[in-house]
Order: structure tokens, then sequence, then C-alpha cells
């Protein structure tokens, strides 16, 4: 189970320090789907960052525990050793280094963190080639350079790929549906279902209703102003692509 | 014809007043005694391809420097038209010494020299090597520069594009830690139509060491669709190493192609986080990137055996530094 309470965090900018979260409270269950909307510059990346334990992004109040154990504690590769995952809104490109070279390195690390051994280069091979096909990911992507090059599509697709290789135990996803056509959006969706099972838990930063007709969440929150200021059932994300956010904006403003 | 090139003068030694010079103040770092050493021609060696000799001969040539000398080695090479070398320098030595070199290259017609420098001098020499080359018509010439050694180095690069359709790409590796200066200065000239030049340095700088990396390229008036590239880019590893890059072009064609760009600093913070994030250690993700950035300027090294063997020094090299 995952527990964020009261989190408090801010990011140094070139003007000092800047509360972004302010008091965040949030509890997902094992083999839950969480989504959060939220105006733009509400703090939802942000959240994502502090979660996955960005440099820069310093946490002033309030715990995040996973299972009980203390997250904000951990290095970011701890943390991806421990189950947590973070589908980046922006995936970072790494030119030099081969997206083969790239998920064994990091299959591996997270293997021999976890106390299981190292796999080799061809039960390897096998598993890449069988979650491409499944995320309609084509092989010859293995030879490219990390992200470099790839289109908007692809980077979310490479995202879900990782994830899937990893298993992780908690997932964020940052917007991964935005810059998705329609099938693509598909072809992420299976992909993030098949991964549904009841240790997983998932929270899904989306701006839009679509994504969640394919990912069907058991709750949606709202975040404003670094605070979660809604929670409701899925039929809340329909009120929100009806109304937008003006109502959260004024109320707490 | 190319005039014969003279090694620098002792006596006459080049100080940063000179604008080529103005990263590199040569008479800081050379030993007293060195100066007052007589120099010593150690040796002449000479390289001829004749016309159409094509069989992909390489060319091995060791450089051993002597604690105490003053060496004004030369290298003469001369390619005729049609034919093709690999030349493969390796520059090592012990002690405190001074190769003060000159390379002579002349490219003909047609002709193809892959010239793969390994620069392993010891940790006190000073090494000062003026290299001219000629590239003829449709000729292509490619140099690596791998600079791992030496206190103080300076590889001076003087190309003449001459000939219509010729290609001249220069590219180099420097790896420099401690107190190491490495710099790379370099001219390129065209003065023929329809010809390319490439330039891709990059510099890995640790402790207070410095690079400097000066590439200027001349587009003369006749040298239409001209094409010309240069990039230079430096990571510091340490908040005391430095890097002063200098890029020129001065174009007097006005149907030509050239650009040129320069990075300087340490490395970036978000690659770091995103392979962190996907289960790496903050070391294992430094290596990684580090890794990358050497390989992007290795593989420009054609010949398959020299790249292993350039990969193992820089390798070895990382290791020692990222441990
Ligand atoms: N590194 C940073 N330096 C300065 N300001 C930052 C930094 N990171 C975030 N912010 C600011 O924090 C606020 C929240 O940003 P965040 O990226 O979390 O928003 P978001 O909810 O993800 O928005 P979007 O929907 O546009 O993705 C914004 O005002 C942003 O400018
Ligand atoms: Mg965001």
């Amino acid at each position: 189970m995952i527990k964020i309470t009261n989190l408090h965090a801010r990011v140094s900018s070139d003007e000092g320090p800047r509360e972004i979260l302010r008091g965040l409270n949030l509890e997902i269950q094992p083999g839950k789907v969480h989504a959060i909307m939220g105006p733009n510059g509400s703090g939802k990346s942000t959240l994502s960052y502090v979660l996955a334990g960005r440099e820069g992004y310093e946490v002033t109040e309030g715990s995040v525990t996973m299972d009980g154990k203390d997250l904000l504690d951990l290095e970011p590769e701890e943390r991806a050793a421990a189950g947590v995952f973070l589908a980046f809104q922006y995936p970072v490109e790494i030119p030099g280094v081969n997206m083969s070279t790239f998920l064994k390195t990091s299959l591996n690390a997270i293997r021999k963190q976890r106390g299981k051994p190292e796999m080799d280069a061809l039960a390897l091979l096998k598993l890449m080639k069988a979650k491409c096909k499944e995320l309609g990911i084509s092989e010859e992507m293995m030879k490219r350079a990390v992200n470099a090059g790839f289109s908007g599509g692809e980077k979310k697709r490479n995202e879900i790929l990782q994830m899937a290789l990893l298993e992780p135990k908690f997932c964020i996803l940052d917007e991964t549906d935005s810059g998705l056509d329609i099938d693509a959006l598909k072809v992420v969706a299976d992909g993030v279902n098949r991964l549904r099972s009841p240790e997983r838990s998932f929270l899904i930063i989306t701006h839009y209703q679509r994504l969640l007709d394919y990912i069907k969440p058991d709750i949606v929150h709202v975040l404003a102003h670094g605070q979660i200021v809604r929670t409701g059932g899925p039929e809340l994300a329909l009120e929100l692509e009806e109304q937008g956010y003006k109502d959260f904006i004024e109320a707490v403003a | 014809m190319v005039k014969a090139l003279k090694a620098l003068a002792p006596d006459h030694l080049p100080t940063p007043k000179q604008e080529e010079w103005k990263y590199t103040n040569l008479a800081r770092v050379l030993p007293e005694a060195l100066l007052r050493q007589k120099p010593e021609t150690v040796r002449e060696v000479v390289i001829h391809r004749s016309r159409g000799q094509n069989g992909g001969q390489v060319e091995d040539v060791l450089w051993t420097g002597f604690e105490g000398a003053h060496q004004q080695p030369v290298l003469r090479v001369t390619v005729e038209e049609g034919a093709d070398l690999t030349l493969i320098e390796r520059h090592v030595g012990q002690g405190a010494y001074w190769k003060n070199m000159v390379t002579d290259i002349a490219v003909g017609k047609n002709a193809r020299v892959h010239h793969i420098r390994l620069q392993e001098d010891s940790p006190e020499a000073v090494q000062t090597n003026l290299v001219k080359v000629t590239v003829a018509q449709d000729a292509a010439y490619d140099c690596f520069s791998l600079n791992l050694g030496g206190k103080l180095t300076r590889h001076e690069i003087h190309a003449v594009i001459e000939g219509q359709g010729a290609d001249c790409r220069l590219n180099g590796l420097n790896l420099l830690a401690g107190v190491q200066h490495g710099d790379t200065t370099i001219l390129i000239e065209h003065l023929a139509p329809h010809c390319t030049s490439y330039q891709f340095y990059r510099s890995i700088l640790d402790d207070t060491a410095r690079g400097v990396f000066q590439g200027k390229v001349h587009v003369h008036q006749a040298a239409q669709k001209t094409d010309a590239y240069q990039l230079s880019n430096a990571l510091l590893l340490s908040p005391m190493a430095e890097m002063d890059t200098k890029p020129e072009l001065e174009i007097y064609a006005d149907d030509v192609k050239c650009s040129h760009g320069a990075t300087t600093g340490p490395l970036d913070e978000e690659p770091l986080f995103y392979l962190r994030s996907r289960g790496l250690s903050a070391a294992e993700a430094r290596r990684l990137l580090v890794q990358a950035f050497v390989d992007e300027v290795l593989e420009k090294i054609p010949d398959e055996d020299t790249r292993e063997e350039a990969r193992g020094k820089a390798d070895a090299w990382l290791t020692m530094r990222l441990r």
C-alpha cells in the first residue's frame, strides 16, 4: 500500500525555493488504479518526481511509505528496486546509449538489488522481443539510442515497455496519454491493463477522460494548488471533462 | 609543392601574447634544462605510397621520448594518386622530454589516408606537433587523435584542401587529468569548390586539467559549395577543470554550408536521474553516460582493430577516474 501523508515539497528555482506541494494526502491500496487530474502547474509532475526521488525536489514536511517502509529515505535507484516506476511526462533522450544496452543494464541493476541473478543475454533478448511485440514497438528500435529521435508516441510506448520489463509494484504514469494517436493510446492502455494485478498499484496522471475509458480507474482525484481538493469515483472525471477546473481553482484561491 | 615545415625554435618560443597561443603557455611548462638542450633529430620517418598502391597497407610508427631529451622528430608522408594508407602513430616515453615534432602529409588525387594517433607520452613530457596536410582533388584524409599523455601537448593541424571534391575529417578524444594541458589547434583552408571538412572533438577533463580547442575554417573565395562542420564537446568531471574553446569561421565564398558548435560542462542531471529511476546506481549511471560520450567519437576511427585498441585505453582511463 502507498501512503502519502501531509506532503509538503518545494523546488529550488532561480528565485529561491518555491513550495509546490502543500499538504498532500493520498492512499492507494494494492491492485487499485487511481487517477489524478488537475490544472497545468498544479504540481502533478512535481508529485511524481518527489515520489521517484529527483534531486532538487525537497520534502519539507510529511511522509511517503510503501508497505510501511519509508520511501523518502531511499535513493532513486533504491526506490526503483523497491518497485517504484515513473513513466516520465517527458522521457529523456540519451544519445550514445543504445536501447538494448540500457534495458539490459537497467533490468540487471534492479534484479541485483532484488537479490535475483542477472538475466543472460539470450533470455533477455527473448523477453525484450515479446514485450516489443505486445506494445507494437519495432525491434529495430532496440538498436537506436534511448529516446533519441523517437517520435512523441514512440517515447511514451518506450516508457510502458520499460515498465513491463521492470515489473514494478507502484506505477506512476505522468501524462503517458498526451501526444498519442488513438491507436497508440489503445496499445498503451492495453499494456497498462495487462500489468494490472492484485499486488500492483497505479497512479495515473492525465488531463483527459479518454484515457480513463480504456484504463478504468477505481478512484479519481483532483489536484489543485499542491493539494488533493476532491476525490471521487470514475464519474468525477466525466464531470471535470464537462466543467473544467474553475470551481476548484476558485475554491482554494 | 609544400614548403618544408620547421619545428618550434627553442630560442623563439611563442608566448600567450600571440593570438594562436593565447591559452597555452609553453615557456612556463618547459623545463629550463630542456630549453638549453641542443635539439637532436631523433628520426626522420618517410612513408611513400606510389601511384595506385591501394592494398590497404598499414604503417605503424612508434615515437619514444627519453628523459632529458629535446627531440625533433620528423614524419613525411606522401600518398600518390589513387593510393591508400592507414597510418598509426604511437607516442610513448619516459621522464621529462620535449618532443618537438613536425609532420608533413600529402594526399594525392583520389588517394585515401586514415591517420590514427595514440598519444600516451609520459606525464612529465611536453609534445608540440605541427602537422601540415594537403589534400588533392577527390582525395580523403581523416585523422583521429587520442590524447591521453603528456604534461602539455599541442597538436596543431594545418589542413589545406587544394582540389575539388576532397574530404577532410579531423576527430579526437582528449582524456586529461591532474595538471595535464592538452591543446588542439586546427586551421582548415578550403581552396577548392565542392569539398567537405568535418571536425569532431571530445574532451573529458578531471582534477585541474585544462583543454584547449581552437578550430578555424577558412573558406577562400573559390571554394564554393563548401560543406564545413565543427563540434567540440567537453565534459568536466571536476569543478577545477577548464576548457577553452575558440571556434572561428572565415568565409569569402557565398554559396557554402558552414556550422559549428561547442559545449562545456558537467554531466546533465536529467539523464542521470532517468537512469537512476531505472535502477542504476549513481556511479553506474555516470559511467554509462560518460562511456556513451566517449563511444560516439571513437566510432569515427575507421579501422576496427585500432578502434578497439583505442576503446581499451579509454576504458582503462575511465575506470581509473570514475571509481
Ligand atoms: N525545477 C523547477 N524550477 C522552478 N519551478 C518549478 C520546477 N519544477 C516545477 N516548477 C513549478 O512548479 C509548478 C508545478 O509544476 P508541475 O510540473 O508539477 O505541474 P503539473 O501539474 O505537472 O503541470 P502540467 O499539467 O502542465 O504538466 C509550476 O508552476 C512549475 O513552474
Ligand atoms: Mg506535468
